[in-house]
């Protein structure tokens, strides 16, 4: 064995703490988003600690015209962002890696333009869509260090 | 002094310093190049996203003050309307635990004072939006009855049941009662449903102008101004406030949005 291969063996026998957090959040998104998704589909009362007047504000804003892009509900495309951004760990070089930070980024900055229409114009907060959009945020810087470090 | 052998292997120690310096300065400069394509490639697509999200819901600025004024209208309808579910002549979450029934003619007056200065906006922006409470819109010809006749209110009626096929019976129902008309003047003419069809934000004009010879909608306002006339209504707005502990009529003419929340109370 040469030294050369020696540190990507252990990067492969062992994952670094950065690809970990990566991964649990991506988990965690895909939790979140895939139960919005499930619930959409099963038509069921989505969860949700708050309310307003025996409605839910998460019911408020699944049911608001902006809760689907071009038909497709966002659900759907959160859950498909966090699957890429989890695939594309696996993807070597600098293209895998510009690919992950690029859809954290569109992930980040659509989730800021859900998060002001909630405040701003449906005038209720879905928790479930705020925990995406913090996922998405830390999803964001991460694997923005990632790109920056060249790290696989 | 250096011998012969140790100046040349300070050279090549010197060539391959520099060589790796300008190897990590491409490699600085490629990613450098990449992170900027990354980030333009990502602004683009949240703004073509937010533009898809948000089309239906823009307006138009513009110099001429007729239009200045109509496209304040418009803002104002679509930021009352915006992000509320509607189906047909429904208004708000299906789930909602209330339902009011309107019963309503678009050349009414009262209709007007209730929908634009009474209750109904104050209610649209915090009951109907927060889920708790439903309105359902049905004909009652009234004033257009006692001036212009059945076929006018028939007309306007099922123009705006045609936007509801598009989920904007509310925004044409709207902007109608801003540019409502003298009673009795005839201004509800071809022309006039036409350019408030026009200024609805994304409505299919020529889908809406189909839908419009649909009979289904005439059939629906006949029903509704039958189911009136079986309820003995003698007027509108006529409101019926629906939830789990019964129904209650509200007695007010124009009733306010204080009014509107105790029937609410009533009732749920």
């Amino acid at each position: 064995m040469t030294a050369a291969s020696a540190p990507v063996t252990r990067s492969l026998a062992r994952p670094s703490g950065l690809t970990i957090a990566i991964v649990v959040l991506c988990l965690l998104g895909i939790a979140d988003a895939g139960y919005l998704v499930y619930v959409h589909y099963a038509k069921l009362t989505v969860l949700c600690v708050g309310g307003h007047g025996g409605q839910s504000s998460c019911g408020t804003v699944q049911s608001s015209s902006y809760a689907a892009l071009a038909g497709v509900p966002v659900a759907v495309l959160g859950l498909g962002g966090y699957v890429v951004i989890l695939v594309s760990l696996a993807l070597r070089g600098e293209v895998g890696r510009a690919v992950g930070f690029g859809v954290a980024l569109v992930g980040f900055g659509f989730s800021m333009y859900l998060t002001y229409r909630e405040l701003f114009t449906i005038h209720a907060i879905c928790e479930w869509c705020v925990g995406s959009a913090m996922l998405m945020t830390l999803l964001m810087v991460l694997m923005g260090v990632r790109f920056l470090r060249g790290a696989s | 002094m250096a011998s012969r052998k140790e100046q040349k292997e300070q050279a090549r120690a010197r060539r391959l310093a520099e060589e790796q310096a300008a190897q990590l300065k491409a490699r600085r400069n490629r990613r450098l190049q990449m992170l900027a394509g990354v980030l333009l490639g990502a602004a683009a697509v949240v703004a073509v996203a937010i533009a898809i999200s948000s089309k239906n819901k823009t307006v138009n600025t513009t110099s001429d003050p007729g239009k200045a004024q109509q496209h304040q209208i418009d803002r104002q309808v679509n930021a009352l309307l915006a992000g509320i579910p509607q189906n047909g002549t429904e208004l708000g979450s299906s789930s909602a635990p209330v339902t009011m029934t309107y019963f309503g003619d678009l050349e009414c007056p009262i209709c007007r004072d209730f929908s634009l200065t009474g209750g109904l906006t104050p209610l649209i922006s915090n009951e109907v939006r927060r889920g708790k409470v439903k309105i359902v819109y049905r004909s009652f010809c009234t004033a257009t009855c006692n001036g212009p006749g059945q076929q006018v209110f028939n007309d306007q009626q099922v123009a705006a049941y045609a936007a509801g096929e598009q989920q904007r019976f509310w925004n044409y129902t709207e902007l109608f009662y801003h540019e409502q008309g003298a009673e009795n003047s005839g201004y509800v003419t071809e022309d006039f449903l036409k350019r408030l069809a026009a200024q609805v934000s994304g409505l299919d004009v020529p889908k809406w102008q189909t839908d419009r010879g649909n009979p289904a909608l005439l059939s629906q306002v006949q029903a509704d101004g039958a189911a009136a006339q079986a309820a003995g209504l003698t007027g509108t707005p006529t409101l019926i406030m629906k939830g789990p502990k019964g129904e209650v009529p509200l007695q007010a003419a124009v009733p306010s949005y204080g009014q509107l929340q105790q029937a609410i109370n009533q009732v749920s």
